[in-house]
This record gives structure tokens, C-alpha cells and sequence, in this order.
């Protein structure tokens, strides 16, 4: 009888006995590689600090009429339009205006570095899984994983790897913000006519040659779009990189958060989308120029 | 009027059809039966002398999987359909071979999707092939590393694309240049090499422009100066004037017919049209369903058509333009007269450097035709009446005979057509070669035409 009533309570509530100590392993795991890979997380540390306090540097050194200039001007170039480069500039004035001219700097920063970072990252990754099939059937679930996975959980291996700090807030945004470069670059260099290819074998081309010559150039328009995703991904973790320890607009809007400040925080937020609008608008249009010249291109 | 022209045309035309069908059917059938027991064909209308630069043996291309099972197994004689069918494999390329000697223009023709592309192309395995033998003078192509083809594909051959595979994003005298750059040709040396073929093709104004700007016809040009511009000993062309109009693809032929006289490049190239096979080919060779079928100069293959399908081809090659002997007899250069002994006649032919003249009386009448072997036995013979060295069963035709009339005729004899009017007098010759470029010719002015009514009209 006792039996039978222990049986019914196993079906009806979850045994604790099939229970897998995932986070044990994980645990484990982890603290294995800190112990072990000390070394090369210091290194990898000791970089993302290198570029980012660099970064940082000479943005909160530049005056700030340098910098709304240079915007301007860059905008100007990219889009091709006057009043595009005014606008921008205009923006960047705003957020000046708001008092978050530092902040906006020291955001600015973390973006910037965590996209040279995932480009330089992406790219490469990007053309290998182009050219090897095998490695992009095993690539392709990791990011779809990534992107699906939600962002929070980045911040956990940044602490643990990095602590508290700017580094594990741009390792964060990295793992974040780098599947649409290596997607996209993949996915432009595949796109590449076969045509065109072939003509370039034909005269002789070697593989470096076909790669960097043909298929590199030919995809640059795939891998700008690439850029200017994990650019506004980077810009989506900002706030959630000032949690453990980022500073800069994200911190800003978290405080308010916390402390029920609805203007601060409202001012802060602007400023990030205006952040978002210019950075998005600058490599979008620098993605369409190059995709205007090569779109045409002989599909016969 | 013009009903009367109209039906005048249609006469003619059925005439024409009639003849035409007696000619093939006649002179095809023997060679018809006689082909189809060796399968596949062997190449052996390839001249004895001269260097051979492209030979293939036996090659095949099937794409699919498990290809290398069809070959050899019962399945390889299938058709293509039924290949299709049973194995999803297509056969594009069935167990062809030929030679390619140097200097020689070898034509490849054919329906659309006969296999041509992939024929040229497996010659410099940009298409690997599923079986069979590629070689370059005398070196196998199929057993080559990597560095060995990159090395055959930049210094010995370039190729033209049936669709250009122009670099989009280089402009069009770097894409002309791009051959030499590959090569590790210096900036300052290939924009001048460059530049002298983009004139050739009469692009020039047009180097600082991206393809997309240019017209198909136009890229097809910038595909062919970048062939050009390598200078390769062995030339591939896919289709190289089939985007051109009538005007601009005649004047590419005639460069390339030119460049060909001056260099003597080793050209294979690929049309399916027949017209520009005639002109260009030394010999060509046509291809269905993935075989060739009958390779040949351009004379055997409109005189002697190995089978329907060829027909069908060469039907096409009938100008509606109605051309007599008239239009295009030639003079002979010399003539042997009746009072002539053999041995002055031979030294007269030998002197002049010829095997045969044409014989006739002192009113110009035409007797006969004469050969210097025939005059060489006469003489051994100690005979010297001249008469006997004729030539039995003359073919002569009128100044009026209609040119596709003429096919029978020359197909029949080895020698000249003499031109024959109605008093027995002699008023010309008429050589195979001239009824082709006459037929040719008369095609071309046709086209042009087409193109001012069309300028008019506009
Ligand atoms: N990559 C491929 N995969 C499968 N089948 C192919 C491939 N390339 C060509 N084929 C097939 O091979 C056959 C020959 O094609 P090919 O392009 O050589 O013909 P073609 O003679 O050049 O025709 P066209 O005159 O239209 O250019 C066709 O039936 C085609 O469907
Ligand atoms: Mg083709």
C-alpha cells in the first residue's frame, strides 16, 4: 500500500533523483579553466583593457567641437548628403546639452572597441566557415544559440573569467554582438557569382588571390551590413554592460532605474538613442554605397 | 508584282529542298553507316603535319552522384533521357576525342545544352572530368597539381565566357589587365598591354568604367581583350560573339581571323552558329547530346553531312539570296590548249606549280580537264595525243546554275568546277572553298541589311 502511494507521489511530483547537476558541472568547468587558462584570460583581459582605455583616451581628450566636426563631416561623406552631416551633428550636440557629453564618450568607447574586437574576430571566422562546409554546419547552431540566448546570461562567464569592470562589460558585448558579422560575411563571400569566380580561375588565380581579390571585395557590401547589426547590438547591451561595472549612458539609465528617477533616466535613454540612430544611419549608408556599385553587376 | 516574286521564290526554294535532300541522302548515307559502327569517333580528319598543342581521348563529364559507375557499364550507350531517368546523372559530355594542331581553328557546334561549355571547359578543369584523357602538349592536364595548373592556366591559355564573368567591382581596364596582374605583371607594364587590346576591340573612352555601365554586347568585347590581352599561345572561346550584332561580331571575326594569320594562335573555339563556323573553322566539329558526332572541315560537313541532325544544320546554311556561278566564277590561271603536247603541257602545269588545268580548243571551247599524273603516264607511254590525258566524267555547270546546285557538283569531283556556257565555251571555275565564302558572304550582306532597314525603320 505504502508502495503504491510513493509510486503515484513519483509520477505526480518531479523526483529529486533524476535530477542532472548541470550547474555543478558548469561550475566546475569554469573554475577548471580559470585555474588552468589563467594566463590566457589575463591576456585576453590586458587587450580589451589596451584598446578600450585607448579608445576611451583619446575620445575624452579630443575637444569636444573636434568631435562634432569630424561627425559631421563623416556623416557628410557617407550619405552623401549636407544636411545628413548637420543632423548628426546636431545629435551630438544634444546629447552635449544634456550634460552626458563624458558619458556618452566613455559609452561610445565600449561600443566602438567591442566592434573592432568582433570584427577582427568575425571575419576571419566568417571566411573559414565560408570555405569549409563542415565547420559551418558546426558554427551555424553556436550562433543561432547565441543570438537566441538571452543576454543576460553573457554576464555570468564575464564575471567569472573578468570580475567586476570594463573588460568582462565589453566581453560581454562581444559574445553578444559578433554572430552577424561572422554570419554575414559568411554569407556574402557564399553569394559570390560562380562566374566570376571561374573566370578568375581561368587566368590563373590562385585560392589567396580568388580570396582576396574576388570574393573579399565582391562581399564587402554583406559584410558592411554585418558591421552595422553587431554595431546596434553592441549599442542593446550598453545598459546591460553597466551591471557589472560598465560606465558610461547605460549606467545612467540602470541608477534611475533604481532610484525611480523617470526624467534622468529619460535623458539618458535619448542619448543612446541618439547614439543608435547615428551609428546606424553612418554604416548603413556606408553598406548601401558599396552594395549600389556591385548590385549591378553583370547577372546575365 | 511581287505575288510573282513571291512564287518565283517559292519555285526556287523547292527546288532547292529537293536537290538538297537528293545530295545528303546520297553522299550521307555511306558515311552515315560507315561512322556508326565505330563509337565512339575517332578524330582522324586531323592533318598529318604540325605539332598537336590539345589532344582528348575519351572524355566524359556526368554530373551526379555515382557517375563513375555509368561508364563502362552497359548504361554508358543509354541516351541521355533514359540516363536521366534511371540514375539522375546528367551526361553532358560523352566519351569525346579529338586533336588540336598547332595553329589550327577548331570549331566547336551545337544545339544548346549539347555539352559544349562543359567540353571547353573541363580542358583547364574549371570542370573536373569524370573520366578521360586531357592533354597539352603531350602533358596529361589530368594528373596536374595545383601549381602546374595555375602555372598552364597563366602562361599557356586563356579563356572568353559565354556569360563574361567580368569582375563586378573592377573596372574595365583592370579587367582587361587582370590576366597580367594574376601574373604578378607590374601596373605600369599591363595598363599599356591593356589599353592597345582595348582599342583593338574599340572600347576605348571606356577603361575607367565598372562593367555594370556597359552593354552586354559591350562586356562580351571587355571578356574577349582580357583573353587577348594575356597573349596566350592557345585560345578558348565559349560563345565569344554570340551578344554582338551582325556589324560588330563580323568585325571581331575578321580581328580574330587576322590575329590568327599574324601569330597563329591555336584556337578552340565555340558557336552554334554555323556561319561563323564556316568562316572561322580550319575544321569543326559538332557535337549532340553530349558526343561529337562528326568532325571535319568546314567543306566535308556542309557536302557530306553524317546524319539528319547535321542536316539540320547545314539546311541553314542556304542563303535566300539566289547566287549563280556567274557571281562567283574565278578565272583560271592557266589553260592547256589542244595543240599542246603532254610533255609541254606538264612543264606548263609544273612551272605554274598545279596538278590539273582545264583543256581547250583554239575558239576557247572546252574539252576537258587535265592531270599532271595523267600527263606523266602519257608520257611514259610514249603517247602524245593530249586528249588522253582527260579527265572522264566532268562535272560542268552554266553561268546561271544557282550556288546550292553547285554542292552536288563539287561534292562529285576532286577538282575545279569549270563554268560552261551555251556554245561549249569556257568562262570560269568555281572552287568548294568559293561556294562557301560566296554563301557566307551573301548571308552577312543579308544581316547587315537587316540592320539599316532596322536603322531606318527607327
Ligand atoms: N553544374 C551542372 N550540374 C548539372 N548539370 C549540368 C551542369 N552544367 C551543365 N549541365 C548539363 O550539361 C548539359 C550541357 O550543358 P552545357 O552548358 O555544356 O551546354 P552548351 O552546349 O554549352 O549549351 P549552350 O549552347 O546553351 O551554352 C546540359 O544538359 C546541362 O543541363
Ligand atoms: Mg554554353
Amino acid at each position: 500500500m505504502i508502495e503504491f502511494r510513493e509510486f503515484l507521489q513519483f509520477l505526480v511530483e518531479f523526483p529529486e533523483l533524476l535530477r542532472i547537476p548541470l550547474a555543478e558541472w558548469i561550475d566546475t568547468a569554469m573554475s577548471w579553466l580559470l585555474i588552468n587558462w589563467a594566463a590566457a584570460f589575463d591576456v585576453i583581459g590586458d587587450t580589451i583593457l589596451a584598446i578600450l582605455l585607448n579608445i576611451e583616451r583619446s575620445l575624452l581628450w579630443l575637444p569636444w567641437t573636434a568631435i562634432v566636426v569630424l561627425v559631421g563631416v563623416v556623416a557628410w561623406g557617407v550619405m552623401r548628403l549636407w544636411w545628413a552631416g548637420v543632423i548628426m551633428a546636431a545629435f551630438l550636440i544634444l546629447i552635449g546639452t544634456f550634460g552626458y557629453w563624458d558619458l556618452a564618450m566613455m559609452t561610445l568607447a565600449i561600443i566602438i572597441s567591442a566592434v573592432i574586437i568582433s570584427f577582427s574576430l568575425g571575419l576571419p571566422t566568417g571566411i573559414i566557415m565560408a570555405r569549409s562546409n563542415r565547420f559551418e554546419a558546426i558554427i551555424k547552431p553556436v550562433l543561432d544559440a547565441m543570438q537566441t540566448m538571452p543576454s543576460f546570461v553573457y554576464l555570468i562567464p564575464a564575471l567569472m573569467f573578468f570580475g567586476l569592470g570594463k573588460v568582462p562589460a565589453v566581453f560581454a558585448t562581444i559574445i553578444y554582438a559578433v554572430p552577424p558579422v561572422i554570419r554575414l560575411t559568411n554569407v556574402g563571400i557564399r553569394q559570390v557569382p560562380q562566374s566570376v569566380i571561374e573566370a578568375a580561375k581561368a587566368f590563373g588565380a590562385n585560392s589567396r588571390q580568388i580570396l582576396f581579390e574576388v570574393q573579399i571585395p565582391l562581399a564587402i557590401p554583406s559584410i558592411m551590413v554585418g558591421i552595422n547589426q553587431t554595431t546596434m547590438m553592441a549599442l542593446a547591451m550598453v545598459v546591460i554592460a553597466s551591471m557589472i561595472g560598465a560606465r558610461g549612458l547605460g549606467l545612467e539609465v540602470l541608477l534611475a532605474i533604481n532610484r525611480i528617477e523617470v526624467g534622468r533616466g529619460f535623458e539618458a535613454g535619448l542619448c543612446i538613442v541618439l547614439l543608435a540612430i547615428m551609428i546606424d544611419r553612418m554604416t548603413h549608408a556606408l553598406a548601401a554605397r558599396q552594395e549600389k556599385i556591385l548590385t549591378s553587376e553583370a547577372k546575365v | 508584282m511581287k505575288d510573282n516574286a513571291v512564287s518565283q521564290w517559292g519555285k526556287v526554294g523547292v527546288e532547292l529542298s529537293k536537290l538538297l535532300k537528293i545530295l545528303t541522302l546520297n553522299v550521307a548515307q555511306a558515311t552515315h553507316n560507315l561512322a556508326r559502327r565505330k563509337d565512339p569517333i575517332k578524330d582522324k580528319t586531323v592533318s598529318a603535319k604540325g605539332k598537336v598543342r590539345v589532344e582528348v581521348h575519351g572524355l566524359w563529364k556526368i554530373f551526379g552522384s555515382g557517375t563513375e559507375q555509368i561508364i563502362g557499364s552497359e548504361l554508358q550507350s543509354e541516351s541521355k533521357e533514359t540516363i536521366l531517368e534511371k540514375t539522375g546523372c546528367v551526361v553532358a559530355v560523352r566519351g569525346v576525342s579529338f586533336k588540336v594542331k598547332q595553329g589550327e581553328f577548331f570549331v566547336i557546334m551545337g544545339l544548346s545544352g549539347s555539352g559544349k561549355s562543359t567540353l571547353i571547359r573541363m580542358l583547364l578543369r574549371l570542370i573536373e572530368p569524370t573520366a578521360g584523357e586531357i592533354l597539352i602538349d603531350g602533358e596529361d592536364v589530368c594528373s596536374y597539381n595545383e601549381r602546374q595548373l595555375t602555372k598552364l592556366r597563366r602562361h599557356t591559355t586563356s579563356m572568353v565566357f559565354q556569360h563574361f564573368g567580368l569582375l563586378p567591382h573592377r573596372n574595365v581596364i583592370d579587367n582587361v589587365a587582370y590576366g597580367l596582374k594574376v601574373r604578378g605583371v607590374a601596373k605600369k607594364k599591363r595598363y599599356p598591354s591593356a589599353q592597345k587590346v582595348i582599342e583593338t576591340v574599340g572600347l576605348k573612352g571606356w577603361e575607367s568604367y565598372l562593367p555594370y555601365a556597359l552593354s552586354g554586347g559591350m562586356q562580351q568585347r571587355v571578356g574577349l581583350a582580357r583573353a587577348l590581352a594575356t597573349d596566350p599561345e592557345i585560345l578558348l572561346m565559349d560563345e565569344p560573339f554570340s551578344g554582338l550584332d551582325p556589324l560588330i561580331r563580323r568585325e571581331m571575326q575578321d580581328e580574330l581571323l587576322d590575329i590568327q594569320e599574324k601569330v597563329k594562335k591555336t584556337i578552340i573555339f565555340v558557336t552554334h552558329d554555323l556561319h561563323e563556323a564556316l568562316k572561322l573553322g580550319n575544321r569543326i566539329a559538332i557535337m549532340r547530346d553530349g558526343g561529337i558526332i562528326q568532325i571535319g572541315t568546314p567543306e566535308e560537313v556542309i557536302t557530306a553531312p553524317i546524319d539528319a541532325y547535321v542536316r539540320e544544320f547545314v539546311k541553314d546554311a542556304t542563303p535566300a539570296r539566289v547566287l549563280t556561278a556567274r557571281n562567283i566564277m574565278e578565272q583560271p590561271h592557266i589553260l592547256l590548249y589542244d595543240w599542246q603536247g603532254p610533255g609541254a603541257a606538264l612543264y606548263i602545269l609544273t612551272t605554274a606549280k598545279l596538278d590539273n588545268a582545264f583543256l581547250v580548243n583554239r575558239a576557247g571551247k572546252l574539252l576537258g580537264l587535265v592531270t599532271a599524273e595523267r600527263l606523266k603516264e602519257l608520257i611514259q607511254k610514249n603517247s602524245t595525243e593530249i586528249a588522253d590525258a582527260l579527265e572522264p566524267d566532268l562535272p560542268t555547270c552554266t553561268p546561271d546554275t544557282v550556288v546550292e546546285d553547285l554542292f552536288p557538283l563539287a561534292a562529285s569531283t576532286l577538282y575545279p568546277v569549270p563554268v560552261v556556257d551555251d556554245q561549249g565555251k569556257l568562262n570560269g571555275e568555281i572552287h568548294t572553298s568559293t561556294i562557301l565564302v560566296s554563301m557566307i558572304q551573301a548571308k552577312e550582306a543579308e544581316e547587315e541589311e537587316a540592320v539599316k532597314e532596322k536603322e531606318i525603320a527607327a
